[in-house]
């Protein structure tokens, strides 16, 4: 694309800049950072000297901006690079930020922000109040269409192996949404409670949370809404999708085969799930022990599924998958699991007291289990499964139970909080140990398990260093019965002939597709990638739910965005360093007192208050922000919203480049004994301006501590100006203009109000300048020269100014205001350093753009054909702003006349 | 009834309406009125949102007039004929109604009051919209060319700046040399190149422009027609004392950079009128031209006070500060000690208001050892006549606690400011509006700085208000931007808000073409007899011709007599008027 001049920035002086180029009839494209057009002076009460309500007079120069023929405007965007062509123009790369909101479609009505779940500060109002993620920047904005702030995904969604919206449901649940963060959960896997008790919850370790005091309870806060949702409903309140004619058999109804029959009903698809077992949910019935997941619990699940109108037949083992495709079904989709056990390999193994884990576990679920009382149990291995054993052994009244692993501790496949949970309820662990044979006695009752000592050697591939023998260390374990845990395969038999099986016994699929070289086979979950978790199943569900339906579409396997699309995850040093400190919330105490010798299978874990869960929900961190509830993309009326938006760069070639980027307002907690930041009643000049303006937060001036309307306020002037001690000693010329102004104001509006400004000197230079700060000390304004040397703040919010009194004697004086505002100055906006390639842009040696030439060429910089305007460099009111961009347009186009001429010569030259 | 499709939109203003007008109540009130089929209310009818929202109005709508009740017409007359525009609807058939600026800020005591009001200007702008017709814009061929009077430092700059957007200039100077004050300064601020330098060059580039015709000893004694097409005429008298030649110019636009004078003190005012007490321009050329240590009168000059605000920041004078006065001393201070460091330097001051980068003027004169005194301000400085041609300039120092100082200088420099130039005649010509200050005005000192309420004529350099040097240049490259917007396209729109005979009365008896200011109407022959015919391009819609026309013959386009009646009436009814 070709423009005549590219204007970085849509403040005051880049629009002026682009209007007064396009007037003239050149192409302008204008390039603004934020979503809207206007910069500063749109968020500003009024101006001085006249008084002129600022969204009245900047308003309709916005609108101008963007309604010009001749300018383009790219809002929400941003200029990355421009380097200059060997032929004087320029080529600039711009990047287009997604808003995450189609602008055509969006009619700023702004339902999306009452919907969203998640507030952040408002920078458009100086951080006073909140703003939502999904947000139009200010009532004023131009264009008026919302965007949603997304800084990355939150590291709790970005992890969960289910692509499961885990920032979603929290916020949901903080908004009090309690159904619809059930829903939002619903939308991946209808099986919210199982994994409200069974999850591993692998966003809790990544929780930022955790670095403060601890994470939250997500697992918990999915199980509450889990627990609100089923007692009050009757069925998923999801319905099936309207019937497409299809249908799909899955094998297998374990969380993989339940997690795509759930996805493949929504859209419209006849699914029958077959099992092998007598009841379906695969390990969610018959390896989780009922003390973690209550049967009930997966049983409404399932109806989540059957009440879309999926049947599932079981006891119904399926070998031969093509006679499902030979009565009609489209695709297969293989989840049968990993159900068979790994087993010792050592002697003894064969006796009738030597049980595996799972069906061990299967038993104790089935009350086919042994009687343990007074027995002494061994179990082999250190995953989970073994855990389940062992604390089901403790439940059936064995005496003493062991966990024999081949490792140490830190090796334990296991999840940390069964470790411990095991610990608590008395099971003992032996570590790096390793079987030899069983122990078996005259009458063929086991009596012990011979085990030899191991030592850790060399990583082997899994990373984890290799167990070795210690020659000589045998020993027994005397025990009664030896339950081996060590490892669950998938039982590929049947399926051998028709598809490839991979080296782990698993079915060999495209690990994106899941399609096997069958192409109405597909296969997910434990049967593909080998014993693994719920949340992996529940997304390898999701993923072949979705391919499916690609495939039967007939289109591209691609576009799993719940797993594949994703922001890249926020850097947690990023999300905490937004706050300087953090309010210290105790954590929600997980209410569970363990048993040392546990005797029933009841539920161990308690149900979150809502109390608890609201408070729990609300230690929230918003990493990313915007937390993918969903709720806008319900709510829009104009269906405008679209989380899938990627940004987009462009390449342009322009004639000239105007930089207009723009100042900085002075960090005024570098001046620390003013007290911004610590003080909640010292606020900055732009802090004032909002409480002052039309679209103000509060509808009046209210001190930020108590909301109190203040009577007394002083102004501290030069706060970051003329000031060598925090590097600038430049003058910032507006901060004393509009003090005169706001205090003028303030006894417009607080007519009881007394305000007085500490100054320096009064710098009121400027056309009717003088007479409007004359003006203010004729209101009531008082005006007391000397420099403030500190605030300090008493118990009640109030504040103490220790001042200089120059003109009444010069002594030391203390003064006590309610509220104290900060006349902060300028700072130069340093993003333009990183602009320009090659070349860099003259800074002077205050890093504002230099200007070398001001004196006849004012807004020319070091770069022939780069112009600068307004307050990019060095501070200038908004009438300067606009001289100087005018000025510098003048330039512009004169480069470009002669540009033209040049070019106009050279063609002739070349005729 | 009427058949006419009006929507009305009442604004909020964000409270400044809203807060003493109850808008929808008004809203009720006009809702019923005869062509309203909409009204409704806003909170900022101008945001970007709210034009929206009026343009899928007017079209699924189909509205064929629309009233907008906000801030004055000064602010979004064309806002909202854009909308309009863009919209399809006929521009100059929406009205806006002000119930800011005439309502609810004058009448912020009287809620009750303001609400009855607006109800009846949102009326009477409704029966100005209810008698509208469809007016297209007169479309006129621009000039490409532009005048320039005044030849310093802002007009040299400015003309190059004309030409160097393809564009024609003449440039008229008074005096028999271009350059102004600035040609006659030494080192200047901020990067003390000479002034006399910078002229040099500015006019060297003036001489290599050939599109650029520069007239001096010249001035702008006539002006006719309108913008866009003027017709200038300079007096130019001839360097050996001639009879003055007159000249023709035609341009499209006008630029004024007529500068400034500097104040001159009464005889007495802080000791003026002794010797050694010099104005800031007096100073600025000793120090110009005096090579090495600073002397005076052949005596050697060591201790020198500055008094600033001479002739500013005044009651009862010139209220107004000249904002460059302090940095201009400033910085002379700083000339006198690069040629004798132990000068001794004392500044008696209100405020230094060496704004922005200046503040390191200030500075480095401070570090250079001038001592900075501030009176209060209802204890001036007072300056006699010492001992040994000494003066005695005696002052009250609030920096050491109110205490009595006296001081014996060698010289008494009175930082003197910026008065504006007495130009009357140009002033008239041109009818440019000053303001109380006595610099003339923009049209708004915050957004178009250079733009006046005359049509194509724009003010750059000091003649609008005190400036630096650099500042001058900066506002006359801004009146070139200003003069590239309207002239570079070549054609230009002319509000058809004019005056229009209705032939068939017109009696041609010639009242009319004697009322115009503008000598827009002339008589032109009709079949045998004669009527009168008004120039839409010259005339400037004032109405001053119609009240004449004893055949009330003339109407005024867009503010016809229909309009004008049916506001009346609804005013009247309303209990407004």
């Amino acid at each position: 694309m070709k423009y005549d001049a590219l204007v970085i920035g849509a403040g005051i002086g880049g629009m002026e800049s682009s209007l007064k180029l396009g007037d003239m009839g050149y192409k302008v494209l204008l390039v603004e950072k934020e979503a809207s057009v206007g910069g500063r002076m749109i968020l500003l009460s009024k101006v001085f000297p006249t008084l002129d309500c600022a969204s009245c007079i900047s308003g309709p120069k916005m609108s101008s901006t963007i309604n010009h023929p001749n300018i383009t405007t790219v809002t929400y965007g941003e200029v990355k690079t421009i380097r200059r062509d060997g032929d004087g123009r320029f080529h600039a790369t711009v990047r287009q930020k997604a808003r995450y909101v189609d602008p055509a479609a969006c009619t700023g009505c702004q339902e999306c922000e009452q919907v969203c779940t998640v507030a952040v500060p408002d920078e458009f109002n100086s951080d006073l109040v909140a703003r939502r993620a999904a947000h139009i920047p200010f009532p004023q904005a131009v264009p008026k269409k919302a965007v949603i702030t997304r800084e990355g995904t939150s590291s709790c969604t970005d992890t969960c192996p289910a692509g499961i919206k885990a920032h979603g449901y929290v916020s949901l649940i903080r908004s009090g949404k309690y159904e619809e963060a059930f829903q939002l959960v619903l939308d991946a896997t209808p099986l919210v409670g199982s994994l409200g008790r069974a999850c591993y919850a692998p966003c809790e370790a990544e929780c930022t949370r955790g670095d403060l005091e601890a994470p939250l309870p997500i697992r918990r806060l999915k199980r509450f809404i889990a627990e609100r949702h089923y007692a009050t409903h009757d069925g998923p309140g999801v319905q099936p999708g309207e019937p497409n004619g299809k249908s799909v058999a899955i094998v297998g109804s374990g969380p993989a085969g339940l997690t795509a029959a759930w996805q493949l009903a929504r859209k419209g698809y006849r699914v029958k799930i077959l099992d092998s077992a007598p009841e379906p949910g695969g390990f969610l019935r018959q390896a989780i022990p009922v003390y973690r997941l209550p049967q009930e619990v997966v049983e409404q699940d399932i109806r989540n599924v059957t009440a879309l109108g999926v049947e599932i037949v079981t006891d119904t083992r399926v070998d031969d998958l093509q006679a499902l495709e030979r009565e009609g079904y489209d695709a297969v989709l293989l989840a049968t699991g990993t159900p068979k056990a790994t087993s010792l390999g050592v002697p003894g193994e064969e006796t009738t007291a030597v049980v595996s884990g799972l069906d061990f576990l299967r038993d104790v679920r089935f009350a086919e289990a042994p009687d343990l009382e007074g027995k002494r149990v061994v179990i082999v291995g250190g995953g989970n499964v073994a855990m389940d054993a062992a604390r089901s052994a403790r439940r059936l009244g064995a005496v003493d139970t062991l966990v024999a692993y081949r490792r140490g501790r830190e090796e334990m496949p296991a999840h940390v909080a069964e470790i411990e949970d095991a610990a608590k309820e008395g099971v003992r662990f032996e570590f790096l140990v390793s079987p030899v044979t069983v122990v078996v006695d005259a009458s063929g009752n086991v009596t012990g398990l011979r085990c030899t000592r191991m030592k850790l050697g060399e990583p082997d591939a899994s990373g984890r260093r290799r167990p070795e023998p210690i020659p000589g260390s045998e020993f027994v374990i005397k025990c009664d019965l030896v339950i081996p845990a060590i490892g669950l395969v998938p039982d590929t038999g049947p399926f051998d002939s028709h598809v490839a099986v991979s080296r782990n016994r698993g079915i060999q699929v495209d690990p994106k597709t899941l399609q096997s070289e069958v192409p109405w086979l597909f296969a997910a979950g434990d049967v593909v990638s080998g014993a693994s978790d719920i949340t992996h199943a529940v997304g390898q569900g999701r993923r072949a739910a979705h391919m499916i339906d690609r495939w039967l579409n007939g289109g591209e396997l691609d576009g799993f965005e719940a797993l594949d699309d994703r922001l890249a995850a926020i850097d947690k040093a990023k999300v905490l360093s937004r706050q300087k400190s953090y309010t210290h919330r105790d954590p929600v105490k997980l209410d569970v007192s363990h048993v040392p010798a546990p005797r029933d299978f009841a539920e161990i874990e308690p149900v979150l208050t809502e109390a608890e869960a609201h408070f729990a929900a609300g230690g929230c961190l918003d990493c990313g922000v915007c937390s993918e509830c969903g709720q806008c993309v319900a709510t829009c009326p104009a269906n405008a919203i679209d989380l899938s938006q990627h940004e987009q760069t462009f390449e342009v070639d322009v004639g000239a480049v105007v930089v207009s980027t723009g100042f900085k307002l002075f960090a005024a907690d570098a001046k620390p004994e003013y007290g911004w930041g610590k003080y909640p009643n010292v606020i900055t000049g732009m802090q004032m301006d909002r409480l002052l303006a039309p679209t103000r937060p509060f509808n009046t001036v209210l001190r930020p501590s108590d909301g109190k309307v203040p009577d007394r306020i002083a102004y501290i002037s030069c706060t970051g100006s003329r000031d060598k001690t925090v590097g600038n000693p430049l003058c910032s010329k507006i901060c004393c203009m509009y003090s005169v102004k706001q205090n003028q104001l303030i006894m417009g509006a607080l007519p009881l109000a007394d305000v007085t400004m500490h100054y320096i000197d009064v710098r009121a230079a400027g056309k009717r300048y003088d007479e409007f700060y004359e003006e203010s000390k004729e209101l009531g304004a008082a005006y007391i020269k000397g420099r403030v040397a500190k605030v300090t703040e008493k118990p009640d919010g109030n504040l103490i100014l220790h001042y200089e009194d120059i003109e009444n004697g010069g002594g030391l004086a203390e003064a006590e205001y309610d509220m104290v505002v900060l006349a902060v100055g300028v700072q130069p906006n340093r993003e333009v350093e990183r602009l320009f390639e090659g070349e860099p842009l003259g800074l002077d040696e205050f890093a504002y753009v230099a200007e070398p030439n001001d004196d006849l060429n004012p807004g020319q910089t070091s770069i022939p054909g780069v112009f600068v305007a307004g307050t990019a460099s060095g501070a200038k009111d908004i009438v300067d702003s606009i001289t100087h961009a005018g000025a510098a347009v003048a330039q512009v186009a004169a480069h470009l006349e002669k540009a033209a001429h040049t070019l106009r010569v050279l063609k002739e030259v070349a005729r | 009834m009427s058949e006419r499709r009006i929507g009305v939109y009442i604004c909020h203003c964000g409270g400044n309406i809203s807060d003493y007008v109850d808008v929808a109540e008004v809203r009720d009130a006009v809702a019923d009125e005869p062509g309203v089929v909409h009204a409704e209310t806003t909170m900022f009818a101008c945001s970007d949102g709210a034009q929206h929202d009026m343009i899928q109005k007017i079209q699924d709508e189909h509205l064929d007039g629309l009233v907008v009740a906000s801030c004055s017409p000064k602010l979004h007359l064309f806002t909202f004929r854009g909308v309009s525009k863009r919209a399809g609807l006929n521009p100059y058939q929406y009205t806006q109604v002000n119930i800011r600026e005439q309502d609810s800020w004058a009448h912020g005591g009287d809620p009750v009051g303001a609400t009855r009001k607006a109800i009846g200007l949102v009326r009477a702008g409704i029966a100005k919209t209810g008698a509208s017709v469809p007016l297209d814009p007169i479309g006129v061929d621009t000039t490409a060319r532009a005048l320039v009077v005044g030849g310093g430092i802002a007009g040299l700059r400015a003309a190059i700046g004309l030409a160097d957007l393809g564009l024609g200039v003449a440039l008229v100077e008074r005096e028999a040399q271009l350059g102004g004050w600035v040609a006659r300064f030494g080192p200047m601020f901020p990067h003390e190149r000479s002034g006399h330098d910078l002229i040099e060059d500015l006019v060297a580039e003036v001489r290599k422009r050939s599109s650029i015709t520069v007239f001096t000893r010249a001035e702008l004694v006539g002006k006719s027609g309108s913008f866009g097409n003027y017709s200038a005429e300079l007096r130019v008298t001839s360097p050996d004392g001639g009879e003055p030649e007159t000249v023709r110019t035609e341009v499209g636009a006008i630029v004024i950079a007529t500068g400034f004078d500097t104040y001159q003190p009464e005889a007495g005012e802080y000791g003026y009128g002794i010797e050694g007490v010099l104005t800031l321009a007096e100073f600025k050329a000793l120090v110009d031209t005096t090579p090495g240590p600073l002397h005076y009168k052949d005596r050697p000059v060591r201790t020198i006070a500055y008094i600033y605000c001479v002739g500013n920041r005044q009651e009862g004078g010139n209220a107004y500060c000249s904002k460059y006065c302090c940095s201009a001393a400033v910085h002379e201070s700083i000339q006198v000690s690069d040629h004798d460091v132990s000068a001794r330097q004392y500044h008696l001051y209100r405020d230094i208001r060496t704004y922005g980068r200046y503040e390191l003027m200030y500075e480095e004169s401070r570090k250079r050892g001038s001592v900075y005194m501030k009176f209060p301000d209802d204890t001036p400085p007072s300056v006699e006549r010492g001992k040994d041609g000494k003066l005695l300039v005696t002052t009250v120092d609030a920096l050491t606690g109110g205490e009595r100082v006296s001081l014996e200088a060698d010289l008494v420099v009175l930082v003197t400011g910026m008065v504006p130039r007495q130009n009357s005649s140009l002033t008239d010509l041109l009818k440019l509006p000053l303001g109380s200050d006595g610099f003339y005005n923009e049209i708004h000192p915050k957004l178009r700085p250079v733009e006046t309420v005359v049509d194509g004529v724009m003010i750059a350099g000091a003649c609008q208000g005190p400036k630096t040097s650099s500042e001058s240049v900066a506002s006359g490259l801004a009146a070139v931007t200003q003069c590239g917007g309207m002239l570079m396209r070549g054609t230009a729109e002319l509000d058809p808000l004019v005056a229009t005979v209705n032939a068939e009365a017109c009696t041609a008896c010639g009242e009319c073409e004697e009322a115009c200011p503008y000598g827009a109407i002339h008589r032109v022959t009709n079949g045998e007899g004669e009527v009168m015919t008004i120039d839409a391009t010259a005339c400037k819609g004032c109405g001053g011709c119609a009240p004449y026309c004893p055949e009330d013959a003339i109407d005024l386009l867009g503010n016809t007599d229909e309009q004008i009646r049916g506001m009346i009436d609804n005013l009247l009814e309303a209990g407004v008027a």
